[in-house]
C-alpha cells in the first residue's frame, strides 16, 4: 500500500488536531491515530513526533503527564492547553488559506 | 510574558536534564515496543518485528539529539565540554600554559593599573548630582591670590556675590578658595596640634553640588552671611575615620584653628573628595570665616582680592555658549562697576580684551591633569604595546601547539565534528587562558596601582586619588581580556582547523607540514621585534631626558640642606614684629648648633610656586617696565644656606632692618635685563607702579637659580630681606654637615626651645625637593624602561620559541645535512641566520616607526635633539644582541644533533 509523506509544516497541526479530538494520548497513540484516521495514507516518520512534541512542550501548547497504559505500562500522556487550542485555530486557518489558494490555482482554467 | 514562561520551562529542563533524558528514553522505548508488538500481531516474525519498528521510527540517536536541541541548551553543554577539554589540554602542556599566563597577567595587570590612574586623574565624573551641568570659570590651573587686574581665572568674593545675584543662566553659583589652607589645629580635648587641610567654601558650595552629608548638615548659605560670624566646620569622611575613629558623636566635637573654635556640623560622604582632583580637604569652613582661619586671608569684602575658583550649575536647557555669553557681559559690568578698581587706560584695554571661558567641570578640575595627562597617555600606549607583544607570543605558542595537535583535530573532523565546532573549542581554550590571565592581572594590578600612586605622589603635593578597583576598572579589564583572547586566539583557531584531513592523517606523528605555519609565525615575531624596538627607543629617550634634567645646574647647591616648615600662624602669630623676632631667634639658635653652616627662613626654595609681579626701574622712561620678576623674602643667611654664589656687592645683614632704607639682591638675568649699562649696585627699582621706582636699592648680584622647574628658561628674580617685608615664611632651610637624622632632631629641639607651641612639619631635604619636581619624567622613564625591557624579553621568548620549534621540525633534515658532511658550525649558522634575519626585518620596520612616534612625545624629551641618534643606535644594538642570544640557544642544540639519532627520530 502506498503511503505519502505528510506535507511539510503540517505535523504540528496534525498533532494538535489529534489531541483536540481525543483528549489525552501518548506518543504511540498519536502516531496510530493520525495513520488510522487518514486511512493509512499519511505516513509520519514516527520518531519525528518526539522532537515536535518537545517543541510544543516548550511553546506551552501541550503538557505531558506520566500515567499508565491499558497494558499497565508507564507512558507520557500529552494534553492540549488553552494556548494549544489557540494555536490549533491559527494553524487551521493558515492551512485552509494555503489549501484554498492551491485549489484555486489548480482549478483555474 | 509568554517568552518569560517559555524561558522558565527551558530553565527547568536545564536543571532536570537527567530526568529529561530518562523520560525521553522511556517514551521512545515504549513506542518501539508497542510498534513491535503490533507488528507481531499483524503476522510479522518476531525477529523482524523490532527491525521493522525501528525502520518506521527513524534513527533514535538523531531524534534524541533533535529533541534535546529543541530546548536550546546545546551551546552551554558544548561550552562545558570545551572547558573540560581545554583544562585537560592546558594541564598537559603546563610549561606553555604558565608562560602564557605570566605574560598575560603582566600585560593585563599593567594595563589595568595604568588605566586605574588614568581613570582617577582624567576620566571619572565628580560624585555629585548631575555633574555634567557644572561649569568652572576659567581653567582652574591658577592658584593663589592675584593682584593683577583684571583676572579671568581667580575671582574676588564680592564678584562671586554679584555674579550669583545678577545672572539668570545658572541655577546657582558657588566659590571655593583656590588654595587649601594647611593649618595646624586642635581637636577639642587634645593638646597636640594636628595638621589639617582646610578648604574655604561659599555657603552655596554643597547645595549647588548636591552633596548630602552622611551625618549632620552641610555648610549652607546661613553659614556665609556675616563676616566672622559662623564658626561651622564640615569634615571629610576620611578625616572622620582617621582622626575620630568614626565617632558617632562627632557633632558634639569642636575644632580650634588659630584662636577660633569651630563646631563640627556635618560629615561629607565617603566618595566626595571636593572638586579638585588629587586634593582632598579634611575640613570645609565657610568663606565668611576666612580671616579667622590661619593664615588669615582678608578678602570677604575686598573687590580686588582675586583668590577664588568660581563654579556654577547651568540651568536646564541653557547651553554652555549661552551661559558664556551672559557670564562675559556680567563680568564686564561687575568689574567696571566695582569701587576701588584701577580703571586706567591700560586696565580698560585689558578688560576689553578679556574673555572668560566656562569649562565643563563634570570630571572636576585639576592642575594634576595638566601635569599628568601626557605621561599617563604615554604609559597607557606603552602598556598597550606590551600587551600586544604578549599576545603575539601566546598566539605563537598556540600555533605551535595546534601544529602538534593537527592529528587530533584531523581525527575529530574525520569523526564528524564541524569546523565551527572546532574553532569554538579552540576559542574557548583561548578565552580560558585569557580569563585566568585577567584574574591574575587584576591581582597584580591591585598591588601595582598602589605602587604607581606612591610613585606619582612623590611630587610637590601628596595626591589623594581613589585607586581602588571599581566596576569601571574591572569592566575595562574584562574588555581588555576579551580583546586579547580574540587577538591571540583567532588566528591559531582558524589556521589550525583548516586541515586537509587525509593529509594530516597520512603523515606521521613527527612530521607535519611545519612550513604552513612558517610565514605567519615569522610575521608575529617580526611584529614583536618591531614593537619592542619602538618601546626600547622610547625608554632610552625618556631616560636620557631624565638624566639631562637631573644634571641641570639649579644655581644653588642642593646637597646637605634640610628644609622644613614652621607654622607660626597656627600658633597665633600675626604678620608683625613679634613674628619677625621669632624668625630671627630661631635662625640664631639653629645657626649656633654644631654642624650647622647656615640657616634661614624664606618664602620659597624650589618648585613651591612663585610670587611675581612687574617692577619699575628708576631712570627708565615712563612705560618701560613690564618685566615680571620672581620675588622671594629671605633671611640674612639664605644665600649661604642655599649655596648661591654672590657675584657682586653684598647680601643682607643686621644693618638691613624695618627702619633702614629698603634693599634688594638681584639675580644675573635681572641685572642684565633691567640694568644693561653699568653696575646695578646702588641703582633703584620698585614694584607697585612708576611712583615706586625708587623704593629698593640694589646691594648685590647673585647667580641665577631655577625657580619652579629644572627645564624652565632663566628668569629675572630678586630677593628682599624679610625684616623689611614681614610675612609668613613657609620654608626654613639649614645647611649642615654630618648625620641628617640627628640634625633634624636638633633643629626641632632648637625651634621648640624658642616656642614649644610651634608646629614643625614637611621635613625634607633640598635634594628631595629637586627630585620631586621631576616626578613625572622619572615616572615615565622608570616605567617605560621596565616595560621596554619586558618587551625585549617577551620578544626573545618569541624568537626562542619559534626557533626551537623550527629546529625540532627540521631535526631530520639537519641530520641528513650532517650525515652528508655539514659541520656543526654550518648548522649553527643555518639556524642563527634565520633568527638574525627575523630580528633584522623587525628592526628595519621598527626604526622608522620609532622615529615617527618621537614626535608624539617631544615635550617630554628635555634637552634632546629630535631623532637622538645615540639612543636609536643603542636600542638597535641591545635588541639585536638579545635576539642573537635567543636564537643562539636553539641553534646550538641544532648543531649538536647526532645524525644517527635524528634519522631514527621518525
Amino acid at each position: 500500500m502506498h503511503r505519502d509523506e505528510i506535507p511539510p509544516g503540517t505535523l504540528y497541526l496534525l498533532i494538535l488536531k489529534t489531541l483536540a479530538r481525543s483528549g489525552e494520548l501518548h506518543g504511540y497513540e498519536i502516531a496510530e491515530s493520525i495513520q488510522r484516521i487518514s486511512n493509512e495514507v499519511l505516513q509520519v516518520e514516527e520518531g519525528s513526533l518526539y522532537p515536535a512534541l518537545q517543541r510544543m512542550l516548550i511553546k506551552g501548547w501541550v503538557t505531558g503527564t506520566w500515567g499508565t497504559t491499558a497494558g499497565n505500562r508507564r507512558a507520557r500522556y500529552y494534553q492540549l492547553t488553552a494556548a494549544g487550542r489557540k494555536q490549533l485555530a491559527v494553524e487551521l486557518s493558515q492551512f485552509e488559506r494555503v489549501i484554498g489558494a492551491v485549489a484555486r490555482v489548480i482549478e483555474a482554467v | 510574558m509568554n517568552w518569560l514562561r517559555e524561558l522558565g520551562r527551558r530553565l527547568n529542563m536545564l536543571l532536570h536534564r537527567r530526568q529529561f533524558d530518562a523520560d525521553l528514553e522511556e517514551e521512545m522505548r515504549l513506542h518501539l515496543e508497542l510498534r513491535g508488538e503490533q507488528q507481531v500481531e499483524s503476522g510479522v516474525a518476531a525477529n523482524d518485528a523490532s527491525a521493522a519498528a525501528r525502520r518506521r521510527f527513524g534513527n533514535p540517536t538523531v531524534l534524541r539529539e533533535k529533541s534535546r536541541s529543541a530546548w536550546g541548551w546545546e551551546w552551554l553543554e558544548d561550552f562545558f565540554q570545551d572547558l573540560n577539554y581545554g583544562l585537560r589540554g592546558m594541564a598537559r602542556s603546563a610549561g606553555i600554559t604558565v608562560m602564557a599566563l605570566l605574560s598575560l597577567a603582566l600585560g593585563i595587570g599593567a594595563n589595568t593599573a595604568i588605566f586605574t590612574l588614568v581613570d582617577a586623574v582624567l576620566l571619572k565624573s565628580l560624585p555629585v548630582n548631575e555633574p555634567s551641568q557644572l561649569v568652572l570659570f576659567g581653567n582652574g590651573l591658577d592658584e593663589g591670590i592675584s593682584d593683577g587686574f583684571p583676572n579671568r581665572w581667580l575671582y574676588s568674593y564680592p564678584f562671586y556675590r554679584e555674579m550669583q545675584k545678577r545672572n539668570d543662566v545658572f541655577s546657582d553659583v558657588a566659590a571655593a578658595f583656590s588654595m587649601i589652607d594647611k593649618v595646624h589645629g586642635f581637636v577639642q580635648g587634645r593638646s597636640e596640634a594636628e595638621p589639617m587641610n582646610v578648604q574655604l567654601v561659599s555657603g552655596t558650595y554643597f547645595p549647588m553640588l548636591g552633596v548630602q552629608p552622611v551625618i549632620g548638615r552641610a555648610i549652607t548659605e546661613v553659614d556665609d552671611r556675616t563676616q566672622g560670624g559662623h564658626p561651622a566646620a564640615m569634615v571629610s569622611y576620611a578625616w572622620w575615620t582617621h582622626n575620630l575613629a568614626r565617632d558617632p558623636s562627632v557633632l558634639d566635637k569642636k575644632l580650634t584653628l588659630g584662636s577660633t573654635s569651630y563646631s563640627i556640623v556635618g560629615v561629607a560622604p565617603a566618595e566626595f573628595f571636593g572638586t579638585k582632583v588629587g586634593e582632598s580637604p579634611d575640613i570645609w569652613i565657610p568663606l565668611s570665616m576666612q580671616k579667622e582661619v590661619p593664615p588669615g586671608f582678608d578678602g570677604y569684602n575686598d573687590n580686588l582680592f582675586e583668590s577664588l575658583h568660581l563654579m556654577a550649575r547651568l540651568k536646564p536647557g541653557v547651553s554652555n555658549a549661552q551661559a558664556t555669553a551672559e557670564a562675559n557681559v556680567l563680568y564686564q559690568q561687575i568689574l567696571r562697576g566695582f569701587s576701588g578698581v584701577p580703571l586706567n587706560k591700560k586696565t580698560l584695554r585689558e578688560l576689553d580684551e578679556t574673555h572668560v571661558e566656562l569649562t565643563s567641570m563634570a570630571t572636576g578640575f585639576s592642575r594634576l591633569r595638566y601635569m599628568f595627562s601626557e605621561p599617563l597617555k604615554i604609559l597607557m600606549a606603552v602598556v598597550g604595546l606590551v600587551l600586544l607583544i604578549a599576545c603575539a607570543n601566546i598566539a605563537n605558542l598556540l600555533l605551535a601547539r595546534s601544529a602538534t595537535r593537527a592529528r587530533e583535530l584531523a581525527v575529530r573532523q574525520a569523526l564528524g565534528a564541524g569546523r565551527s565546532r572546532l574553532i569554538r573549542q579552540l576559542l574557548t581554550e583561548s578565552l580560558m587562558l585569557a580569563l585566568a590571565g585577567g584574574a591574575l592581572g587584576i591581582a597584580f594590578a591591585s598591588v601595582a596601582s598602589r605602587l604607581l600612586l606612591r610613585m606619582v605622589s612623590d611630587g610637590r603635593m601628596p595626591l589623594h586619588l581613589n585607586v581602588a578597583l571599581d566596576t569601571r576598572v574591572l569592566l575595562f579589564t574584562v574588555m581588555v581580556t576579551l580583546a586579547t583572547a580574540l587577538l591571540f586566539g583567532t588566528i591559531p583557531a582558524f589556521r589550525s582547523t583548516r586541515v586537509q584531513v587525509t593529509d594530516s592523517l597520512k603523515e606521521g606523528r613527527g612530521q607535519t607540514a611545519g612550513s604552513s605555519r612558517g610565514p605567519l609565525a615569522k610575521a608575529l615575531v617580526v611584529l614583536q621585534v618591531a614593537l619592542s624596538l619602538v618601546l626600547l627607543v622610547g625608554a632610552g629617550l625618556f631616560v636620557s631626558a631624565l638624566m639631562n634634567l637631573s644634571n641641570m645646574d639649579t644655581g644653588f647647591n642642593k646637597e646637605n640642606v634640610i628644609r622644613l616648615r614652621v607654622d607660626p600662624s597656627s600658633a597665633g602669630y600675626k604678620e608683625d614684629t613679634r613674628m619677625e623676632n621669632l624668625y630671627h631667634q630661631i635662625e640664631q639658635r639653629v645657626s649656633a648648633l654644631p654642624g650647622v653652616r647656615a640657616a634661614s627662613f624664606s618664602i620659597f626654595t624650589f618648585n613651591e610656586g612663585t610670587w611675581n609681579n612687574s617692577v619699575w626701574v628708576q631712570g627708565y622712561p615712563e612705560g618701560r617696565r613690564d618685566v615680571a620678576v620672581h620675588h622671594n623674602a629671605v633671611g640674612d643667611g639664605y644665600f649661604a644656606a642655599m649655596g648661591i654664589p654672590v657675584l657682586a656687592g653684598r647680601t643682607f645683614g643686621p644693618q638691613d632692618s624695618a627702619t633702614s632704607p629698603k634693599v634688594g639682591v638681584i639675580g644675573e638675568t635681572m641685572a642684565r635685563t633691567l640694568f644693561p649699562v653699568g653696575s646695578p649696585i646702588g641703582r633703584h627699582y620698585g614694584r607697585g607702579g612708576p611712583d615706586h621706582a625708587g623704593d629698593i636699592e640694589v646691594i648685590g648680584v647673585v647667580k641665577d637659580v631655577k625657580y619652579n622647574s629644572l627645564d624652565e628658561e632663566q628668569q629675572p628674580g630678586d630677593y628682599l630681606p624679610y625684616s623689611q617685608n614681614v610675612r609668613y615664611l613657609n620654608d626654613f632651610e639649614v645647611r649642615y654637615s654630618g648625620d641628617s637624622a640627628a640634625m633634624v632632631a636638633a633643629i626641632r629641639q632648637a625651634i621648640h626651645d624658642v616656642d614649644f607651641t610651634l608646629p614643625v612639619s614637611d621635613v625634607t631635604t633640598l635634594n628631595e625637593q629637586v627630585a620631586r619636581s621631576i616626578t613625572n619624567q622619572r615616572l615615565v622613564a622608570q616605567l617605560s624602561s621596565f616595560f621596554g625591557v619586558l618587551a625585549v624579553f617577551l620578544s626573545c621568548i618569541g624568537i626562542y620559541g619559534l626557533m626551537s620549534y623550527v629546529v625540532s621540525r627540521r631535526t631530520n633534515e639537519i641530520g641528513v645535512r650532517m650525515a652528508l658532511g655539514a659541520e656543526p658550525a654550518d648548522v649553527l649558522w643555518l639556524v642563527m641566520r634565520e633568527s638574525l634575519w627575523l630580528a633584522a626585518v623587525g628592526t628595519a620596520i621598527g626604526v622608522p616607526v620609532a622615529l615617527a612616534s618621537q614626535g608624539l612625545v617631544v615635550s617630554m624629551l628635555f634637552g634632546l635633539r629630535p631623532y637622538d641618534p645615540l639612543t636609536l643606535v643603542g636600542a638597535v644594538v641591545v635588541l639585536l644582541g638579545m635576539a642573537a642570544l635567543a636564537g643562539y640557544l636553539p641553534s646550538r642544540r641544532a648543531s649538536q644533533i647526532d645524525p644517527m639519532i635524528s634519522l631514527r627520530y621518525q
